[in-house]
């Protein structure tokens, strides 16, 4: 379980008149359904919302708590607990060919060399991508790279996932290989996501508007509520 | 980044050679023997000869890395070519030949380790030669780690460089590179950032 006890972010604001930007307003939350789409338009806050989850972002008031673990005084162990999938992989692969970026995440629980390679090709087998093994991050397709990058976050073992806009960067037969691998994991997943239909497939919708919780519910109910606030004009460009 | 300048750089090409199966310090001690050679012994046959004997460890570690040995002449012949004239302008056409195929030769063989070793155990290496700043407080993998950064970043400021080169041509600017300077360096730091949100999301700065 996740919980957000009047947890939100303020910053310094760029306008000299305003002494703070909220960029997320304090909500109270607790997630923990199976899978939970977060939507809203581009600097809604979206982004802040799930990089609270693993202490990527620390909140200016209240707090975050995962399993139990306050992200600001037990940061490591909630980031055992989370893994984090961004928009675009390659800010996320570290190393240059693909086994050997599954084995970094592996490095801390398998100490052992071979071991490790053999771990990373059992994960990179369970997606379909033993075939990749030896490639370059940078030869891959931009499918093929985001599904790494989520091996090499599955290979942790971590039981809750965050992926930020996952397929934003992908071509539609891609966009579905993604949806359809999330689909299937075991972990808990909180994603951000423009894709309304994969929005609509969740458990649970929240919808982020000027940094607030606007709705929170049923994910097909949440993706209604965005389309009439676009529609009125609440929501534009 | 393109193909060609990771194939300048010596981007890891896969294999089971013998060049691929030696073991790391042996590929060290080739290169330190290639580029001290060179050094002392500043006579053709010796330029010529560990040139031709990067050619042949290019050739026995296989097609793909074979492939890779002219790369740096397809895209730095001009660098040489300068240094060849120069050379043979102030000293002698022999001694150019010498020092040029030298030189070339000993960063053959710096690229044949980049070539035929992954990266992961380019920092094993590392990690095992750095265990002494144990004694002092550091940490070995911390310091291989941010080895495979700064090679990892090599190949992203080349990308971002090919992009704003692009940027700048389409909208029918110069490509001053002073123009292209700031918004690199902004470019540069925003990859610096990301790179340390996915470091930290992946708990890998926890464990260093």
């Amino acid at each position: 379980m996740i919980r957000f006890e009047n947890a939100g972010l303020s910053v310094p604001a760029d306008d000299p008149q305003a002494s703070e930007r909220v960029v997320l307003a304090p909500c109270t939350l607790a997630l923990g359904e199976a899978r939970i789409a977060v939507i809203g338009a581009n600097g809604s806050g979206k982004s802040t919302l799930l990089r609270m989850i693993n202490g990527l972002v620390l909140p200016s008031t209240g707090s975050v708590n995962v399993r139990g673990f306050d992200t600001r005084s037990k940061a490591k162990l909630v980031r055992q607990n989370v893994g984090f999938l961004f928009t675009d992989p390659l800010s996320q692969l570290v190393m240059p060919i693909v086994s050997e970026d599954v084995e970094l995440s592996l490095k801390a629980s398998i100490k052992n060399h071979d071991l490790r390679r053999e771990e990373a090709l059992r994960v990179l087998d369970s997606l379909g991508l033993r075939h990749l093994a030896q490639r370059s991050i940078y030869d891959l397709s931009g499918g093929e790279r985001q599904l790494v990058a989520l091996c090499s976050v599955l290979a942790a073992g971590q039981n809750i996932l965050v992926a930020d806009e996952p397929t934003t960067l992908l071509d539609l037969a891609n966009n579905e290989l993604l949806q359809r691998t999330i689909d299937a994991l075991e972990q808990q997943v909180i994603y951000a996501t423009h894709d309304l239909d994969f929005a609509a497939s969740a458990d649970r919708g929240l919808l982020v508007k000027d940094g607030r919780i606007a709705f929170d519910g049923p994910a097909p109910a949440a993706v209604e509520e965005y389309r009439r606030l676009v529609r009125s004009g609440s929501i534009s460009a | 980044m393109s193909a060609s300048h990771r194939m300048l750089l010596g981007h890891y090409q896969p294999g089971n050679s013998i060049v691929h199966r030696a073991p790391l310090l042996a590929k060290y001690l080739l290169v330190l023997a290639v580029s001290t050679s060179v050094l002392l012994w500043r006579i053709p046959a010796i330029g010529l000869g560990a040139l031709f004997l990067s050619l042949l460890l290019f050739a026995v570690a296989g097609k793909r890395v074979l492939r890779a040995w002219a790369a740096p002449l397809r895209q730095l012949w001009w660098v040489f070519a300068i240094l060849a004239v120069h050379q043979s302008l102030i000293n002698s056409p022999v001694f150019a030949l010498t020092l040029v195929s030298g030189m070339f030769a000993a960063i053959q063989c710096g690229r044949l380790v980049l070539l035929t070793t992954t990266q992961a155990a380019l920092l094993a290496g590392l990690e095992t030669a750095a265990t002494p700043v144990r004694f002092f407080g550091g940490n070995p993998e911390t310091i291989a780690l941010a080895v495979a950064l700064m090679l990892r970043s090599i190949p992203a400021i080349a990308t971002s460089v090919q992009g704003l080169s692009d940027a700048a041509k389409a909208r029918g600017v110069a490509r001053n590179p002073a123009v292209l300077a700031a918004p690199l360096v902004i470019n540069t730091v925003a990859y610096a950032q990301r790179t340390a949100d996915a470091l930290a999301a992946r708990g890998i700065m926890d464990r260093n």
